[in-house]
């Protein structure tokens, strides 16, 4: 049977933010749709109000011409719109079969042998019977995707779900995908990654800042054209000169091993690597196979051992952050908002989270705001931070605008390394590109970066060298001229390359 | 002294005895907090139950009124912390707090004219059975319906946790309310029946102590009961049977160093007085130490709030 989904008039509006700007859209079940657009384009509320969860302020849906009120996910649910989630709706501490039985009024039986009929059919591998966090991000997915055909669902919709993802494991999801949609089922794709777009659908909608900009068939389309579209102007590409790095060694980890007691985290499995100067290390992987470990034990977090940090000569590996930024060296971590930056404090007081040292910010135990001001003022201009109320809370600030600012503060003390973990994350491709270029350009200044990120198009971007991390082990370092995404994904994925 | 059997089995009966108000509000509090509640207001709620029950055992003359109006009184106080809390969005710490004030004064007040009066016999099952058998009969017969229902209910507990579907979304609202309210579940109904079902029974823990354990009322006669039910259901690590070895011990310490201090053992009261919080609290941490198993039954929402933006 055929799916008409229709979206007529849709409008949603926050304070300060038209999220969606009187959206109209047409779908039809058989093919592939992929809703394109940047971060803050407004494609997230849009699904968001396809599966119930948020309330449109105006607007109709329209699901075979029939009008639907969905004033609650149990809306969505029942009339069979499945929605996998961006950031996944599993219950972490709960099996999986717990996971999936909660929202069904089938019998237990009956409906392990359904969830088992539908594991074979798409050759989904997950013991049913262990707790949701010991599975990886892509068995999350495959779980949240068999809630949804649970259901038998006649649309299926899929916010950014390829961000968490290996190569190999997106492509064993676009041929489920591709298979749900020959079996008639509506797929509604939403993503800010073009290639992907390219690669699986049939139709593409853009959003910008809230509004439909347009809506084509794919084979009209390519690339270049679509990135226009999505950004509203030319992108320039930035790319890496290639330059002769010294033999001078930097920094140094030798059998690093950390062992956790928590379950939620991954433990370290004899850690060896070094950075010379003016070099980029990129650290690839999925995310939770050791990065955050990795990132706090490198930046002090966690202790570990004195000898197994060797920094410009000095063992350093029993010191605590502030310790080790006066040994030059800064940090950036994944959590902006809760790691980088306290929330609830200015930006001019954020800036002076990290330099207590400063004499010119301390003096006799009171706050020199004059000094720090200055201070947060020139990191904003220097920096391109777009604002210039530097007494705004920092939450309030853009993802972009506080990565900006957070690498300044790090780099405004000139360091010898920076370490950062996902410093583009979630982030939008203006931002992203000035991200890249200031770390280019430190690297350029002969200083050190070593970057942990899940994005490999960015690593191979910026590195020099690059490295696997896979299950808390480090594969080898190689050159990242030698290195193409598809030898990443095998590493990423546990795999072994020659 | 001639060391009797039969005077074993009374003491063990009457540790069990004294570890009935804090099996019941422990796993009243274990319900609430694994919807992600954090609920400190129990002996606010215990001693609202103590004087209700009293209150309407003396008005009224009936038993039964009065124990189903404690946990009617536990329910209703506990009603106010949920709209505060749920409907608001207050903090839970707080609140909480203000409602075990709110309870110890408000009860304090009622009871003023129950001060003296002496309570009624609490009819016991059981009786005749009480002396056949050496050792088992005084712990086994005899004993109040509350009683028997207290020591049935960590495992009841355990069961509607582990096994039933309300007892699963109960879990997942506590490990998770945003995934809880994307899925269809309603939150916050799921959380004010956490809360209410704290209060009753927190309402008849208080009961057991002002018409069973000693029948009357003395104000504040709580004593720190409710506290330590809520130190239960932390080191415990939200585990129901382990509330009930963990009552079974403080109850235990709390009897026998009353023995201890009545014959005169040379160890400073102030020492013999703390010894079942700490044993309690040792035991717990030591049989409680496996750290995954702790994130496993940890409820991570546990005292934030949750409200919805549409």
């Amino acid at each position: 049977m055929n799916t008409n989904l229709k979206v007529s008039n849709v409008t949603k509006i926050y304070p300060g933010c038209i999220a969606n700007d009187n959206v109209s859209l047409e779908f039809e079940s058989g093919k592939i749709y992929a809703l394109l657009g940047e971060n803050g384009a407004g494609k997230s509320t849009l699904v968001k109000i396809l599966s119930g969860v948020i309330i449109p302020d105006q607007g109709d849906i329209f699901l075979n011409k029939n009008i639907l009120k969905l004033n609650s996910p149990l809306d969505a649910k029942k009339n069979d719109i499945g929605m996998v989630f961006q950031h996944f709706n599993l219950f972490e501490t709960l099996s999986v079969f717990e996971n999936l039985i909660i929202d069904s009024d089938e019998k237990k039986e009956n409906l392990r042998e359904k969830i088992e009929l539908i594991m074979k059919k798409y050759n989904f591998l997950i013991n049913l019977d262990v707790p949701v966090l010991n599975l990886s991000a892509g068995q999350k997915q495959k779980v949240e995707i068999i809630r949804c055909l649970i259901r038998n669902p006649k649309v299926l919709i899929m916010d950014e779900p390829t961000s968490v993802l290996t190569e190999q494991e997106t492509s064993e999801l676009f041929l489920s995908l591709k298979k749900f949609s020959e079996e008639g089922i509506l797929i509604i794709y939403i993503t800010h990654k073009l290639k992907e777009v390219m690669l699986l659908c049939d139709e593409v909608a853009v959003m910008r800042k809230g509004k439909l900009v347009s809506v084509s068939e794919i084979k009209n389309e390519n690339i270049e054209t679509l990135a226009k579209k999505m950004v509203g102007q030319n992108l320039k590409t930035i790319k890496k000169k290639k330059v002769e790095t010294s033999s001078d060694q930097l920094i140094k980890i030798t059998n690093l091993n950390f062992i956790s007691e928590d379950p939620f985290e991954t433990n370290l499995n004899n850690i060896n690597f070094s950075v010379n100067r003016g070099e980029c290390l990129g650290i690839a992987g999925i995310s939770g196979n050791g990065q955050s470990e990795l990132f706090q034990i490198l930046s002090g977090e966690i202790i570990s051992d004195k000898k197994s940090i060797e920094f410009n000569k000095n063992y350093i590996g029993d010191l605590n952050p502030q310790e080790r930024r006066e040994y030059l060296m800064a940090f950036s971590p994944e959590d902006r908002l809760e790691q980088a930056a306290v929330p609830q404090m200015k930006i001019f007081e954020n800036v002076a989270l990290n330099n207590f040292k400063s004499s010119n910010f301390f003096k006799n135990g009171l706050i020199n705001e004059n000094k720090i001001k200055e201070h947060a003022k020139k990191i904003i201009s220097d920096f391109n931070v777009n604002t210039d109320n530097i007494e705004l809370k920092s939450q309030f600030l853009s993802g972009g605008n506080l990565q900006k600012l957070i690498i300044g503060r790090e780099l405004i003390t000139s360091p010898d390394l920076l370490i950062c973990f996902n410093p583009t994350w979630g982030l939008d491709i203006g931002a992203i590109n000035y991200i890249h270029e200031t770390l280019i350009k430190i690297n350029e200044q002969d200083k050190s970066i070593i970057l942990i990120s899940t994005d490999t198009d960015e690593l191979l971007k910026l590195s020099d060298k690059i490295s696997v991390i896979h299950k808390g082990k480090l594969s080898k370092i190689m050159n990242a001229d030698e290195v193409t995404s598809e030898k990443l994904g095998v590493l990423m994925g546990g795999g072994e390359i020659d | 002294m001639i060391f009797d059997i039969n005077f074993v089995g009374l003491i063990i009966a009457s540790i069990m005895a004294s570890a009935v108000p804090l099996i019941l509000a422990s796993c009243g509090e274990l319900i609430t907090e694994r919807s992600g509640v954090l609920n400190l207001g129990v002996e606010g709620m215990m001693i609202i139950g103590a004087i209700s029950g009293f209150a309407l055992m003396t008005v009224t003359g009936s038993l039964f009124i009065a124990v189903i109006g404690a946990m009617l009184g536990g329910v209703l106080i506990s009603t106010i912390f949920a709209f505060l809390t749920q409907t608001l969005i207050t903090n839970h710490v707080a609140t909480g707090l203000a409602l075990t004030i709110f309870g110890i004064g408000i009860s304090a007040m009622i009871g003023k004219n129950f001060v003296g009066i002496p309570g009624k016999e609490f009819p016991v099952l059981f009786k005749s059975l009480k002396d056949t058998i050496p050792f088992l009969s005084p712990i086994l017969f005899g004993h109040s319906i509350v009683f028997y229902f207290a020591f049935a209910l960590p495992f009841f507990t355990n069961y509607f946790l582990k096994k039933t579907k309300i007892g699963l979304i109960v879990r997942a609202v506590g490990d998770s309310p945003e995934s809880a309210s994307n899925q269809g579940i309603n939150v916050k109904l799921v959380r004010y029946s956490c809360i209410l079902y704290g209060g009753a029974m927190c309402g008849l823990a208080g009961a057991y102590l002002s018409m069973i354990y000693t029948p009357q009322w003395i104000e504040n006669m709580t004593g720190g009961r409710g506290w330590i039910a809520l130190a239960l259901v932390v080191f415990s690590t939200w585990n129901p049977i382990k509330i009930l070895i963990g009552a079974m011990i403080f109850g235990g310490l709390t009897i026998i160093q009353f023995h201890m201090q009545a014959i005169g053992v040379r160890i400073p009261v102030q020492f013999l007085t703390a010894l079942p919080y700490i044993v309690t609290i040792v035991v717990l941490v030591v049989i409680s130490r496996d750290s995954r198993k702790i994130r496993l039954s940890t409820p991570s929402s546990l005292g934030k709030s949750f409200y919805k933006d549409n």
